[in-house]
């Protein structure tokens, strides 16, 4: 190993400072960036109106024209999800939104479709998730009338081939025998169950029962039930004219074969998260740690002042105070931010996490509990303030950058109700940002953090995470009052808890 | 599949990676459609960098990146990592950045890298200690001597006194506060990319950091972002059910050559990588003669050109040219196989060594592959979907590195197989690729698929960037328009051939994965005997075993006695096991006392 000597390069620069305080720039050039001037840009998001329609069949189409690249892209967004799973067939939703483009339609078996898509290059798919469910198609531009054909008997007589059931099952089976592999996914479903409860319908995850009793007439049975156009919210963009596309989505959704169900509204859980420390004991030499706290819904009158407070303590990453402190300052961790999720049906989570070595857990998470506490106890500097409303603000475009982007973001604004109760959203996103003031940050924060109260979860290897480093001796318990509860890891095929194997 | 995804790309912070997850290497274009061509205009500074220009009025920003030619194939066993390493020290600042107090910054990290140099010769000794058996960790703490404590005191005041005069995370902030979104790099084998969206009225800014950080970096936290990196390599690697195994793949599959070891570096390469190795690197490598620097989005490329040179041209050119990588892969005739457990479904996965970036087979190879992918691939209609299907999932990809290139299938078992089966399996139809030509339709939908994909990976610019700056780094841009054009002349013939050529099996590696513990559920006494103390194991093991196998129930009461006698003085580790042998006694008894069975 070499050990120190003095680097010419240094020195050079070293030289350079005795002439003038820094080394000369070249003509032209200022010696700080602020001195730079810009011509002026400021950023007008689309108005969703603007490509809404309804179509005379039922959905409503948000339709973009974009000549660009000879490519179509549709996609059409179901109101449901898995909270429609009936008890005992967990799954069953995921798989008729997987099964729905994958397993043949009533003219073509699954073998043939896929055949004649690839052939085409068109890409379709769909799956159904929590509280959505989709379908795609992307394809050329000259494919549109062949897709849209082979659309409308995706949507409305689906064949869910046996065969292709089967497999998936199998394949459902198969990964679900990895739930304990990764200590990220023991994590993050640890981390659900604290904040939910275990009986909240996204915590109720299929089990090798519940997938086994799903049957072909299961899928059929949801499928007619859900898939009724007035689900459903259509997105179009690409190589197309606008008035001629909106008459093939309309001929898309017209004379449904069947009467389904409006989709009822999406459960709110009913939970008091528990405080305290949490441990699962799992073989691995860094540690994933969270610590959580109940958020707020997306329309709290305070939720722009949360979201800049939130930028400021782990949100915002390298300019945000967790970073700098857990990341930069002590090395302990390579990912280490906070995040408050705006709900839209129900309250979301206040939630820092990080993933350190083992021994360095417990030191890393008073540091995160002490700026989460430096947040309530003063206010943020004026340039903390500043950096992260213009990140809000100088970013927004970003959200609209292709045609596809926004015509999918003007769906989700459909779907969960922004548009009809607040329309100006986007157009007033930069004011509602500027407004807010040093004082509403800490109000934020004193709403938000109680850190006394917090919920802190840790996977790792026990043994190391109650012996931390000599150098930062934190205990674990000291910082979370003291109460520890173990939680062991679940049977991967029943998801009941089995006995945490011992730590060696 | 699961061991596509292995870590070959490290970033200096967590990356969605939706722009570098465009399909590149399948990017296709139809000759005659101007659509897809990306068209960029050429400039080369008057210091040697390189400059590619590619306006795009379509969204009002501005996405700018620049690669530099240097990756861990670049390195050397002892620094590896040090490339990684280097693109996370790009944004700690420079002598403007970062900093109150440039003199008095650049005399503390001279101070700091005193007492370093006296704290490496304490790890050194460690190592010392750790070869001759006197230590079972070099890393644990505990280990630590009092000296190499006392100087990490000292060095840990130096950080604090750093801190007064520190500027955090400046050079972040700045772009931040002006609209900067996506800032980024990752680091290869091969190359070094680093890449930012600015608002399109910022090209200005843009100009003035990036070439700020190259003409005037000061590497600041050097020992505190060693200590991130190794945080990383545990995320992606140590932590993760297969990263060490697929790790090791790698060394097995390139031994000999570059490529062998990990672009996050050896864990005790890491730790060790020294700030003046850093220095030396920077003067080589990221001289402005080794670097292209890449503009896309709403600009004006007169503007642009201007403006690179005045920032970037003042940058003077390096010293000496960076030396050429220059150890070709060696032929090793023999085919080299890993067989390792780990918390994971048995997997299999094969590689063959193929060929580098732009060779004229690594078009029919791409082909080959996109043949065997898919819902409508050879490996799905053949492996996942029949009947009596051998796997769940399985896929194949043909990577082309700047220096070397591989083949690789790899799929997941199905439940009940063996992963020899699976493996047969996907010889079988690598087998009928080398025997029957291709027929024609299936040959045209992967051109069809080419064609089309090349429209999907212009969707924006921060897509169009990361292709261009990939490509330049693995050694000509050109290649985003000429590759596609490539594909689409690839015949059924030229696949039967590379097939043949390289998926043989001497020019292989085969990994096979099964799942720890797998092979019989432990018996309740193997649970009971793995929580005990090891060094209570062995006699308690025996005892059981006694036990089990005693057929005299008057024994088994003396024994029963002795240790019930015994329970409250022996030493405290050894009590559970002492209970344990006695239970289990107890039950055998009652099982003699039983009637016999007939």
């Amino acid at each position: 190993m070499r050990t120190f000597r003095p680097i010419p390069f240094l020195l050079a620069a070293a030289l350079a400072t005795l002439a003038s305080a820094r080394p000369a720039l070249a003509a032209g050039i200022p010696d700080r960036p602020e001195k730079l001037t810009f011509p002026p840009f400021t950023f007008s998001p689309p108005s969703a109106a603007a490509y809404r329609t309804t179509l005379p069949s039922g959905p409503v189409a948000y339709v973009a024209e974009d000549r660009e690249l000879p490519l179509v892209s549709i996609s059409i967004t179901l109101r449901g999800g898995r909270y429609l799973d009936p008890a005992g067939k967990e799954g069953l939703a995921e798989l008729t939104g997987y099964l729905l483009s994958r397993a043949g339609t009533k003219s073509f078996t699954a073998e043939e479709q896929e055949e004649r898509l690839a052939f085409l290059a068109a890409n379709a798919g769909s799956s159904i998730g929590d509280d959505r469910g989709g379908v795609s198609l992307n394809l050329l531009s000259k494919d549109l009338d062949e897709g849209l054909k082979i659309l409308r008997e995706i949507l409305t007589e689906p064949r869910f081939q046996e065969s292709r059931l089967t497999l998936r099952k199998e394949q459902l089976l198969t990964e679900m025998k990895t739930r304990n592999d990764e200590s990220q996914e023991i994590e993050s479903r640890e981390r659900s169950f604290l904040a939910l409860g275990e009986g909240f319908f996204s915590n109720r995850f299929p089990t090798k029962a519940s997938i086994d009793s799903i049957r072909r007439e299961d899928l059929v049975a949801f499928h007619r039930e859900w898939f009724d156009p007035r689900n459903m919210i259509v997105a179009a963009s690409g190589d197309f004219s606008r008035a001629e596309m909106v008459k093939k989505l309309d001929a898309l959704f017209a004379a449904w074969p069947y009467q389904g169900k409006a989709a009822p509204a999406v459960p709110k859980p009913d939970h008091q998260m528990p405080a305290g420390l949490f441990l699962v004991d799992k073989d691995v030499n860094q540690g994933r740690v969270s610590i959580l706290l109940p958020g707020v819904l997306r329309t709290d009158p305070d939720f722009f002042a949360i979201q800049l407070m939130n930028d400021i303590l782990g949100g915002g990453g390298f300019t945000s105070r967790i970073t700098n402190r857990v990341r930069s300052d002590e090395g302990l961790a390579y990912s280490a931010s906070s995040r408050v999720s705006g709900g839209v049906w129900f309250p979301g989570l206040v939630s820092v996490s990080f993933q350190s070595k083992v021994r360095t857990c417990s030191y890393a998470t008073q540091i995160v509990l002490e700026e989460m506490g430096r947040m309530k106890s003063a206010e943020v500097t004026d340039e903390e303030l500043l950096t992260a409303k213009r990140s809000f603000v100088e970013t927004l475009s970003r959200r609209f950058a292709t045609k596809s982007q926004t015509m999918g973001l003007f769906v989700d604004e459909e779907l969960t109700g922004r548009f009809g109760l607040d329309p100006a959203y986007y157009s007033n996103f930069r004011a509602n940002v500027e407004k807010v003031t040093k004082a509403d940050v800490k109000r934020a924060a004193e709403r938000l953090l109680a850190t006394g109260s917090a919920t802190v979860l840790v996977v790792g290897k026990k043994s190391d995470l109650l012996s931390p480093d000599p150098k930062h001796p934190v205990p674990y318990p000291s910082l979370t009052g003291g109460k520890v509860t173990d939680l062991p890891l679940r049977d991967p095929m029943t998801m009941k808890p089995v006995a945490a194997p011992p730590s060696r | 599949m699961k061991r596509r995804s292995r870590p070959v790309l490290f970033t200096i912070a967590l990356w969605g990676v939706t722009a570098g997850s465009a399909p590149l290497l399948s990017a296709e274009a139809k000759k005659s459609d101007p659509k897809a061509e990306i068209k960029v205009e050429e400039r080369t500074l008057s210091n040697g960098m390189r400059l590619l220009l590619y306006p795009r009025p379509d969204e009002p920003t501005i996405s700018g990146g620049w690669v530099a030619h240097v990756g861990s194939a670049n390195e050397r066993p002892g620094i590896t990592g040090i490339s990684h390493l280097f693109e996370h020290m790009m944004f700690k600042g420079s002598q403007a950045i970062g900093t109150k107090d440039y003199k008095k910054d650049l005399e503390i990290i001279a101070e700091q890298e005193k007492v370093r140099g006296e704290i490496r010769a304490e790890e050194a000794k460690l190592r010392t200690a750790y070869r001759r058996g006197e230590i079972d960790d070099v890393t644990r703490p505990e280990n630590k001597s009092a000296r190499q404590k006392e100087l990490e005191k000292k060095f840990d005041e130096l950080v604090k006194a750093q801190r007064e005069i520190l500027v955090k995370n400046e050079f972040d902030r700045i772009y931040t506060k002006a609209g900067g979104s996506g800032m980024n790099a990752f680091t290869n084998k091969d190359m070094t990319v680093y890449f930012i969206t600015v608002p399109k009225n910022k090209l200005g800014l843009w100009m003035w950091m990036e070439s700020d950080r190259l003409a005037s970096p000061v590497f600041r936290e050097f020992y505190a972002e060693r200590d991130v990196v190794f945080e990383e390599r545990r995320l992606r690697t140590e932590s993760t059910p297969t990263g060490k195994l697929e790790e090791a793949f790698e060394e097995m599959f390139w031994h000999g050559h570059p490529y062998t070891w990990p672009v996050i570096g050896y864990p005790s390469d890491i730790p060790a990588i020294t700030k003046a190795q850093a220095d030396d690197y920077f003067s080589l490598y990221y001289a402005p003669n080794n670097l292209t620097a890449i503009l896309v989005g709403d600009f004006d490329p007169k503007e642009a050109v201007a403006l690179a040179e005045r920032y970037f041209g003042r940058i003077p050119r390096g010293k000496t040219p960076p030396p050429e990588m220059t150890t070709l892969p060696p032929r090793w005739e023999a085919e080299m196989r890993l067989i390792g457990e780990a918390e994971t479904n048995p997997q299999v996965a094969i590689d063959w060594h193929t060929v580098a970036f732009q060779h004229r087979d690594s078009y029919p190879l791409q082909v080959l592959a996109q043949l065997l992918n898919g819902r409508t691939g050879r490996l799905f209609k053949g492996l996942v979907l029949p009947v009596d299907a051998v796997a769940t999932s399985a896929s194949a990809a043909q990577e082309s590195g700047r220096y070397a290139g591989s083949f690789g299938i790899a799929a997941e078992c199905k439940e009940g197989k063996r992963p020899e089966e699976t493996e047969k399996a996907i010889d079988a139809e690598i087998e009928k690729l080398q025997k029957e030509l291709v027929p024609a339709e299936e040959l045209q939908k992967v051109k069809n698929n080419s064609a089309a994909n090349s429209f999907r990976r212009l969707s924006s610019n921060m897509a169009i960037l990361i292709q261009t700056l990939v490509n330049d780094g693995l050694g000509d841009w050109r290649e985003i328009n000429e590759g596609p054009k490539r594909i689409q002349a690839v015949t059924a013939e030229e696949v039967r051939r590379v097939a043949q050529t390289y998926l043989t099996k001497e020019n292989r590696g085969v990994a096979v994965f099964t799942r720890k513990g797998s092979a019989a559920a432990p018996s309740p006494d193997e649970a009971a005997l793995a929580s005990l103390p090891e060094q209570a194991r062995p006699m308690v093991k025996q005892l059981l075993q006694r036990v089990g196998t005693e057929k005299d129930p008057e024994k088994l009461k003396a024994m029963i006695s002795q240790m019930e006698s015994q329970s409250s003085s022996v030493p405290p580790e050894m009590k559970k096991g002492l209970d344990l042998v006695l239970a289990r006694a107890k039950e055998r008894l009652a099982e003699l006392a039983k009637p016999e069975k007939k």
